[in-house]
């Protein structure tokens, strides 16, 4: 038993977590096709960003360090997790709520001009005939 | 690293609902899905060790979910006008 | 039954993606580095010396700040940026359609007397939360050298209590609404308060963001780099929190809660 999760940990930490990251990241993108009401493709792309977000975190990961705000005298290197990737993602996210807010309003102003925002409605392919 | 373990499973969550998101039929519901894949989000980035981006997550995962619902509230109640107009 | 057919061919079809591209992840996951290894190239180089340098360059202890605002201020400059432009996008776009007419002050006390969402329970709950959500928020921006948080989250904390201080509380509690004009020209007034951050030290010989420069009382050029962190975050708070209230303004603007 205590095999078969080392071994379980071993593929995961080699490559099983790029794969669920990646499985995310297509999912978010098959959703931004496939989906035909635009609020859930805004839905899609947010989901995408959070694999993309996950994927840059883990390039940060060490073995047995801890959280990266230095309190107390230890200095080394490995006692801590990357701090860059860090600093890069907390911008990405914020500027992911201003990527979100233009694009609820991109939304409002189809509504107004069209009436709807099911996609094969404005663009008259594969809808029922109303 | 057995806290690979916990990220694995919590990947698999957020894949879970992702699908959830896709497949579901009604608006809103699909929104409120959303905030949990939000808030799975911010364990997982937890458990990875950027407790700072889980912060700001946290809090832009909310605010976003009330944007959502407001748009929807606002585009449901254009189109019972554009109903009654037909 | 159409329906049914197109939910049964997109879940088949998310499906084959799932299973192609979890075989593909196997083949590049090989080329990818180990997680959690100490030697790969991420981990390596300059990571190093953010860790072992952040504490005597900065007086910050918490090393994610102290990459945001001081190693890569300029970086941050332009994030901030974006956030302002997404704010006056959002408010340009929506802006030539015609609003939705506001009820005046007596059917406005009408209307909350009978909705429930303005209950006595609600209230309660924002006479307590509200207060404590701000003074989280100021805690959270002075704190952020030292424990979790930064600009970024205050501003959110603090655009927060006021989207709580918009939605629920009845109409005798609300507060006269910002204008969202005044929502943007907050947000512009915090990049450039970034920007005047850095400006400053190009006036006393320095580079721009080069917070050794600053024309401030201090012992060590560390305590000097700490000042200008705090101004930054300063800044980044106010752009944040302004952005936030400018886009729940223009489309809260074009919604009644009527239904």
């Amino acid at each position: 038993m205590t095999d078969l999760i080392e071994k379980l940990e071993y593929f995961l930490a080699d490559r099983g977590i790029y794969m669920l990251a990646l499985i995310l990241f297509a999912i978010g993108v098959y959703g931004m096709i496939v989906c035909s009401n635009y609020m859930k493709k805004i839905m899609c792309m947010n989901m995408m960003q959070v694999a993309i977000i996950f994927f840059f975190l883990t390039f940060g990961q060490k073995n047995g360090a801890t959280i990266p705000v230095a309190l107390g005298d230890i200095f080394s290197a490995d006692a801590y997790i990357n701090p860059v990737p860090h600093a890069l993602m907390l911008t990405a996210i914020v500027v992911s709520l201003g990527i979100t807010g233009v694009g609820l309003a991109l939304l409002m102003r189809i509504k107004d001009i069209y009436g709807t925002i099911e996609e094969k409605e404005i663009t008259g392919k594969g809808g029922k005939s109303k | 690293m057995p806290i690979l373990l916990l990220e694995g499973v919590l990947l698999l969550a957020l894949i879970a609902i992702a699908v959830g998101i896709i497949l579901g039929k009604n608006l809103l519901s699909a929104i409120i899905i959303y905030c949990a894949f939000s808030f799975t989000a911010v364990l997982l980035y937890i458990v990875v060790g950027a407790a700072d981006v889980a912060f700001t997550e946290a809090i832009i995962g909310t605010i976003s979910t009330v944007y959502f619902i407001i748009a929807v509230k606002s585009i449901s109640k254009g189109a019972k006008n554009g109903r009654k107009k037909d | 039954m159409e329906e049914k057919k197109t939910k049964r061919k997109v879940a088949l079809g998310l499906l084959i993606v799932v299973v192609l591209v979890g075989i593909g992840a196997l083949k590049v996951g090989s080329f990818l580095p180990t997680i959690g290894a100490l030697d790969t190239p991420a981990n390596s180089n300059i990571s190093d010396y953010y860790i072992n340098h952040a504490y005597e360059d900065t007086h910050a202890h918490n090393i994610v700040t102290a990459v945001l605002a001081d190693y890569r201020g300029f970086d941050t400059l332009f994030e901030t940026c974006v956030l302002l432009l997404s704010g006056i996008a959002v408010l340009t776009i929506l802006s030539s359609k015609e609003k939705i007419a506001q009820k005046s002050d007596k059917e406005m006390i009408e209307y909350y007397r009978h909705s429930t969402f303005g209950s006595a329970l609600m209230d309660g709950a924002f006479r307590i939360v509200v207060p404590v959500i701000l003074i989280y928020g100021i805690y959270v921006l002075f704190h952020g050298e030292i424990s979790l948080g930064g600009g970024f989250q205050a501003g959110a904390l603090l655009a927060c209590a006021y989207l709580l201080n918009r939605i629920i509380p009845k109409f005798d509690l609300r507060k006269q609404k910002a204008r969202e004009e005044l929502g943007i020209i907050t947000a512009a007034a915090g990049a450039f308060f970034y920007v005047i951050t850095g400006v400053l030290p190009m006036i006393f010989g320095g580079n721009f963001l080069a917070f050794g420069k600053l024309p401030f009382a201090a012992s060590t050029i560390a305590e000097l780099h700490a000042d200008g962190i705090l101004m930054i975050e300063i800044g980044v708070t106010i752009c944040v929190a302004g952005v936030i209230i400018t886009i729940l303004e223009v489309v809260l603007e074009r919604t009644n809660f009527d239904d």
